[in-house]
């Protein structure tokens, strides 16, 4: 990511948005499908508008991906945690996790049906390889929390996937 | 270990959409044209003789470079004043920037119809060029109304 494309799309530079739009995409759109599969293409969309809004903001052009991390992956966990409130109210959540265990084919559906706040934890760690710290500073919490949590998240994945 | 495949590139009207959330005061309208895409994208990307026709105040539009999608235009106004603009020309998007203003085209096919969406934006600090006028955002935006109209005409041939 060159920093100095970055500081002219700050300045409102087209031309830079666009290609920095180019380079992120590809990188917003994976963490949303891996985050929030069911509802990719909106969370992709909701994320690069909040970052391009935002992008004025941001203080320091080097330190890009890990405030578009972070933006992106807010904006997935609140649109999972829409996504799954509608489909609770459908009713539909049990019955989806049961009959969609005989079709389970790799790690990205065994993920996909760990609660929401798991399920990130998880991607950040094993997917996109953060560390425990990278993963406190992205989601905004104790980097104790995120221990505990990837522990629930390691025993509910492996529930999930011996089933 | 799979990577989720099948990362496809972001519609262009999204794209547009995405633009102008970086762009505060950006004026943009979409229209849906009665048109194919084929059609109402060999209007926009004919820059050198369709600009002129939509764009009141625009008289010439020379293409004075090429580097694959990258361009370089010398566009001249209607009073004779002349500014350089840098481009970004493929099927669906059209991106145009010059010291002052940023002009952009997006297209999506809708079955045999075509949705274009047209964003015009004044610079922050610049000069105001006659072309760029109005700055008043409903008359800007009216004057998208009226370029979109016209680009469809030329797209049906009725403006021939």
């Amino acid at each position: 990511m060159d920093p100095e494309n970055v500081a002219a799309a700050q300045q409102g530079d087209a031309l830079a948005l666009d290609r920095l739009l180019d380079e992120l995409a590809p990188y917003v759109r994976r963490l949303c499908a891996r985050i929030v599969p069911a509802a990719a293409d909106d969370a992709t969309q909701e994320s690069l508008l909040a970052i391009f809004r935002g992008l004025p903001s941001l203080r320091a052009p080097e330190a890009i991906i890990t405030w578009v991390r972070s933006v992106t992956v807010r904006t997935a966990i609140r649109l999972a945690r829409q996504h799954d409130l509608e489909v609770a109210a459908e009713g539909t959540l049990l019955g989806r996790h049961a009959s969609s265990l005989e079709g389970l084919v790799d790690i990205d559906d065994a993920l996909a049906r760990l609660p929401v706040s798991q399920r990130v934890v998880l991607v950040l760690r094993t997917r996109e390889g953060l560390s425990e710290q990278e993963i406190a500073t992205t989601l905004g919490i104790p980097a104790g929390t995120v221990k505990s949590r990837l522990h629930r998240a390691r025993a509910a994945f492996r529930e999930v996937w011996e089933s | 270990m799979n990577d989720p495949v099948a990362l496809p590139d972001i519609d262009p009207i999204d794209r547009l959409t995405i633009l102008a959330a970086a762009l505060p005061g950006a004026a943009v309208r979409q229209r849906r044209i009665a048109a194919p895409f084929d059609a109402v994208w060999r209007v926009i990307a004919d820059l050198e003789h369709a600009t002129p026709r939509y764009e009141p105040d625009v008289a010439h539009v020379r293409v004075i470079e090429q580097r694959g999608e990258l361009l370089r235009l010398l566009v001249q106004d209607t009073a004779g004043r002349e500014e350089t603009m840098d481009a970004r020309l493929r099927p669906g998007w059209c991106l145009m920037q010059s010291a002052t203003v940023v002009i952009a085209f997006a297209a999506r096919r809708l079955g045999s119809e075509t949705l274009l969406a047209h964003l015009e934006h004044r610079r922050a600090h610049t000069p105001l060029p006659r072309w760029s006028q109005p700055h008043d955002r409903r008359a800007a935006l009216a004057k998208i109304d009226q370029e979109l109209h016209t680009i469809e005409r030329l797209a049906t041939h009725h403006g021939r």
